[in-house]
C-alpha cells in the first residue's frame, strides 16, 4: 500500500513537469545543490567520526544533528512551505484505515529533495562510525540515521499540520495564542544559543551542551554512533528508544490533525447572521478613514484579507517571529561594541529585517488566486492596485517594525541608536518593497487552493525560495548607500540616517510602484494565468 | 458582421501547450438578443468567453463590445460589460454586502448609488438573510447568485455569463431566469454558455453550438432547431453517440 502512495507521489511530480522546462530546470538546480551540500556535510560528518579527535567526535553529530532537526522544524514554516501534492483531503472518500493512510502519506513525504539531502548528509555518520569501529558501530549509526530522517520528516509534517489547524481558527484571540506559543517555542533555541555564544571560550562547556543535546530528540538519533564506538551499547539503545517514542508520539499527533484537515474547515465556520447596521458603503469601510474610491476600497479589502486569510496570517506571524528572533539574537549575543561598530551592526541587522519585511508581498497576487479575475474584468489601473496593496501591508507591518526597533534598543539599554536603526530599517523596507512588488508582477506563482497555509505545489519550493532570495538580496543591495552613510559618516551619518533613510525608502517604493504598475497594466491576463492553480 | 451587433468575435484562436482549444471563432451577437452558447464539455466555451472579456489573451483574433475592442480599448469596453466567469473564485473572505460594495467602488460608482443598488440586489436575490456570513461559507447556488449580482451592479449594456445555471437549485434558477429575462426586455444583451438545453430552449432567442474549438451551428433558435428538438439538433451537430443497450450489461 505504501508503495502505491510512493508511485502516486512520483507520478504527480512527473506530471507537474510536463511542458514546463523552467520548472524542470529549477528542480535540477535544487537536486544539484542538494547533492553538493549533502555530500560536503556527509564528508565532514564522516571525518569527524572517523578521525580520532576526541573533541570533535561528540560535538559534530550533536550540534550538526540538532541544527538539522531544528531546520526541519522551522524552515517549512518560515521559508519553503511543504509539498502537499498528496493532499490528505483527497483520500477522505477512499476506504483506507487511518494507520495505512498515515504510513502512506509519510512514505510520500519521504520522497523529496530535502529528505534525500538529509539522508545523504547524515549517512556520513554511519560511514565514519563503520570506518573507525567496524560493522557493529556502523550499523548502529545507520539505524540512528534512518530514525533521524523519519523524525525530521514526521516533525515537519506534524508541526505544519498542527499549526495550520490553529491558524484556521478565525478568532483573533486564538491567533494571539498561536503567536505566543511560537515565541515561547523559539525562546529555547535563543537561550541555548546565548549560553553557548556567551561562553565560546570553553570547549568543555560546549561538550556539556552537546551531552545535554544528545539526550534530547534533537540529537539523540545522531550520537548513537559515538555511543557504539565507545562501547556504551546500553545508552545507544536508550537513545534509539527515545527517538522511536518521539516519532510515534508525533505520528499520533499528526494523525489527529490529519483527521480534522480531511473533514475540512466547515466544522469551525460559524454562520454569522447578525444583522448589520449602516449602509453598505459605511459598513464596508467601518472605522477606516479612507476615500470612497477604488483606491480606498482596495486598501480596505486588503486590510480585511491580511486579517481573514489564513495564508496571509501565517506569513505575518512567521515574519513577526523571525523579525523578533534575528535582531534580538545579534544584540544580546555580541559583546557591547563601541560606537561605529555598534552603529554598523545595528544598521546591518535592520537592513536584513527591513528587506525581509518587504518580501511579504512578493507573491501578493498568488494569495488572491483566481479571485483576482474580478480586477482583470474591471481593469483596475496597475499603479492604483499596487499602491493600495503596499499601503495596506505597511499599515500592518510598519507598527510592527517600529516595535521591533524599540525592543532592540531597549534590550541594548541604549536608546540613542534608535535614529540609526529607524533610518536603515525604513530604507531597506522601501527597497525591499520595491523589489518584492516587481517580483509579484513578473513572477507570481499559484498556491494550491487547500486548507493548509503552508502547502505549496510540487516543485514550487525551489522557485519560491530562489525568487524570495533574489528579492531579499536586491532589497539589501539597494539599501547599501544608506548603510554606508551610517558606517562611514560617524556622528554626522548617525544624525542624517533617519531623514535620509526615510526619504530614500519612500523614493524607492515610489519608483517600484510606478514601474511595476505600468508593467501590470500590460500583464494582467498573463498574471491571472500564472496564479491560476492547474488542477 | 451586422451594424447592430452588441458583441462580435473575429477569428479568435487559443492554443495551450500545442493543443488547439479555440480554433478560429467568429460570432456576432445582435443587440437585445438572449444568446445561448452551447457545447459539450471541453468544447472551448469558457476559453472563448474568457478571451472575449479580457481574462485570457488570444493568440489571434479580435473581440468587440458595442464597437470597442476589448484588447485595444479595454477601459471603455470593460465598463460596458458585466461578467460572471465560471470556475473562478470570488473575493470570498468578504460577506455578500462587502463583496458587492467592493465591486461597485472598484468600478468607480458613487457611494449613494452603491448603497441603493446593493441593498436592492441582495433583497431580490434573497441573499439579505445571509447577513455577515462570508461568501466562502455560501452554498453553491448562493455563490452563483452573488456572482451574478457582481456582474449586474454597474448596469452594463452586455452580460457575459459562463454557466450561470450550473449547480443552481430550481428556485434560485427561476430567480436568475426572471432577472435575465427582465434585463433583456429592458434592452440589454445576454450571452451565456450552458449545457442545460432545456433552459436554453426556454430562454434564448439565438443559439450557437460549439464543438472542438469551432462554432458548428449558429442562428436564431428556430433556425438551429429546425423541425427537431434542440437536444436532437445538438447531438447531431456535435456528433454524439447513441447507446445500443449492449454496454454495461453487468449493471
Amino acid at each position: 500500500m505504501a508503495l502505491t502512495f510512493a508511485r502516486l507521489k512520483l507520478r504527480v511530480l512527473r506530471n507537474g513537469f510536463r511542458g514546463r522546462p523552467g520548472k524542470v530546470l529549477l528542480f535540477v538546480l535544487g537536486l544539484v545543490g542538494a547533492v553538493v551540500y549533502g555530500g560536503i556535510a556527509a564528508l565532514l560528518f564522516a571525518v569527524a567520526l572517523a578521525a580520532d579527535i576526541p573533541a570533535l567526535t561528540m560535538l559534530a553529530p550533536a550540534f550538526g544533528g540538532a541544527a538539522l532537526v531544528l531546520g526541519w522544524l522551522f524552515l517549512p514554516l518560515v521559508w519553503f512551505g511543504i509539498d502537499e501534492s498528496l493532499e490528505p483531503g483527497r483520500f477522505a472518500l477512499l476506504p483506507l484505515p487511518k494507520p495505512v493512510l498515515v504510513r502512506g502519506l509519510l512514505v510520500a513525504a519521504l520522497l523529496g529533495v530535502p529528505a534525500a539531502a538529509t539522508l545523504l548528509a547524515t549517512s556520513g555518520l554511519a560511514i565514519g562510525a563503520a570506518l573507525r569501529g567496524g560493522p557493529g558501530p556502523g550499523l548502529v549509526a545507520a539505524v540512528g540515521v534512518a530514525l533521524g530522517l523519519l523524525l525530521c520528516v514526521v516533525l515537519s509534517r506534524a508541526v505544519t499540520s498542527g499549526f495550520a489547524q490553529a491558524l484556521r481558527a478565525r478568532k483573533t484571540r486564538d491567533l494571539a495564542a498561536v503567536l505566543l506559543a511560537v515565541l515561547a517555542a523559539s525562546l529555547g533555541p535563543i537561550q541555548l544559543a546565548l549560553t553557548s555564544g556567551a561562553q565560546q571560550v570553553g570547549a568543555d562547556r560546549l561538550e556539556s551542551v552537546a551531552d545535554v543535546l544528545g539526550w534530547t530528540p534533537l540529537a539523540a538519533p545522531y550520537v548513537v554512533g559515538v555511543d557504539a564506538l565507545e562501547g556504551r551499547w546500553l545508552s545507544a539503545a536508550a537513545r534509539l528508544a527515545l527517538t522511536a517514542v518521539t516519532i510515534l508520539l508525533l505520528m499520533s499527533w499528526w494523525a489527529r490533525s490529519l483527521e480534522s484537515a480531511m473533514l475540512g474547515a466547515s466544522g469551525g465556520a460559524a454562520v454569522r447572521t447578525r444583522v448589520a447596521s449602516g449602509t453598505p458603503v459605511a459598513r464596508f469601510f467601518g472605522r477606516l478613514r479612507l476615500p470612497r474610491t477604488a483606491y480606498g476600497a482596495l486598501v480596505a479589502r486588503e486590510l480585511k484579507y491580511w486579517v481573514r486569510d489564513v495564508r496571509r496570517r501565517a506569513s505575518l506571524i512567521t515574519f513577526a517571529v523571525i523579525g523578533v528572533f534575528l535582531p534580538v539574537m545579534t544584540s544580546l549575543s555580541d559583546p557591547p561594541a563601541s560606537g561605529a561598530v555598534a552603529q554598523g551592526l545595528h544598521g546591518g541587522t535592520m537592513v536584513l529585517v527591513g528587506a525581509l519585511a518587504g518580501l511579504g508581498i512578493a507573491n501578493q497576487f498568488g494569495y488572491d488566486g483566481t479571485a483576482y479575475a474580478a480586477h482583470v474584468v474591471i481593469g483596475v489601473p496597475g499603479r492604483v492596485e499596487l499602491r493600495a496593496r503596499v499601503v495596506a501591508y505597511s499599515w500592518i507591518i510598519v507598527p510592527l517594525l517600529v516595535m521591533l526597533a524599540v525592543l532592540n534598543a531597549v534590550l541594548r539599554g541604549d536608546l540613542s541608536v534608535l535614529p540609526v536603526m529607524f533610518g536603515t530599517l525604513f530604507t531597506a523596507y522601501g527597497t525591499g518593497l520595491a523589489c518584492a512588488t516587481h517580483v509579484s508582477v513578473w513572477a507570481a506563482y499559484a498556491l494550491p487552493e487547500n486548507q493548509n497555509p503552508f502547502a505549496i505545489n510540487t516543485g514550487s519550493g525551489m522557485a519560491k525560495s530562489l525568487l524570495a532570495m533574489a528579492a531579499w538580496l536586491g532589497g539589501m543591495v539597494l539599501a547599501l548607500p544608506v548603510l554606508v552613510l551610517v558606517l562611514l559618516g560617524g556622528s554626522v551619518g548617525a544624525a542624517l540616517a533617519l531623514p535620509v533613510g526615510v526619504a530614500y525608502g519612500l523614493a524607492a517604493v515610489w519608483l517600484g510602484l510606478v514601474t511595476a504598475g505600468d508593467v501590470l497594466d500590460h500583464r494582467r491576463p498573463e498574471l491571472l494565468t500564472a496564479i491560476t492553480p492547474r488542477n | 458582421m451586422t451594424e447592430d451587433s452588441a458583441f462580435a468575435l473575429h477569428g479568435l484562436v487559443k492554443t495551450f501547450d500545442g493543443k488547439v482549444a479555440v480554433d478560429g471563432v467568429d460570432l456576432s451577437v445582435p443587440a437585445g438578443s438572449f444568446f445561448g452558447l452551447l457545447g459539450p464539455n471541453g468544447a472551448g466555451k469558457t476559453t472563448t468567453l474568457s478571451m472575449a472579456v479580457g481574462l485570457l489573451r488570444p493568440d489571434a483574433g479580435q473581440a468587440l463590445v458595442l464597437g470597442h475592442d476589448v484588447w485595444r480599448d479595454p477601459v471603455r469596453a470593460k465598463s460596458l460589460i458585466g461578467v460572471m466567469p465560471d470556475g473562478v473564485r470570488l473575493f470570498d473572505r468578504l460577506d455578500g454586502t462587502e463583496l458587492l460594495t467592493y465591486q461597485g467602488l472598484l468600478r468607480g460608482m458613487a457611494p449613494d448609488v452603491i448603497d441603493a443598488r446593493v441593498t436592492e440586489l441582495l433583497d431580490v436575490l434573497a441573499l439579505a438573510d445571509a447577513g455577515r456570513t462570508l461568501v466562502i461559507d455560501y452554498s453553491a447556488g448562493m455563490k452563483k447568485k452573488i456572482a451574478l449580482a457582481c456582474a449586474l451592479l454597474h448596469a452594463p449594456r452586455l452580460l457575459v455569463l459562463d454557466e450561470p445555471f450550473e449547480a443552481v437549485d430550481p428556485v434560485s434558477g427561476a430567480t436568475i431566469r426572471d432577472i435575465l429575462t427582465r434585463y433583456v426586455a429592458g434592452g440589454g444583451t445576454v450571452i451565456f454558455s450552458s449545457h442545460v438545453l432545456e433552459v436554453v430552449e426556454r430562454l434564448c432567442s439565438h443559439v450557437a453550438i460549439m464543438a472542438a474549438g469551432r462554432i458548428r451551428a449558429v442562428g436564431t433558435l428556430g433556425e438551429v432547431r429546425g423541425q427537431r428538438t434542440l437536444e436532437e439538433a445538438f447531438v447531431e451537430v456535435v456528433g454524439g453517440r447513441t447507446a445500443t443497450g449492449a454496454e454495461l450489461s453487468w449493471l
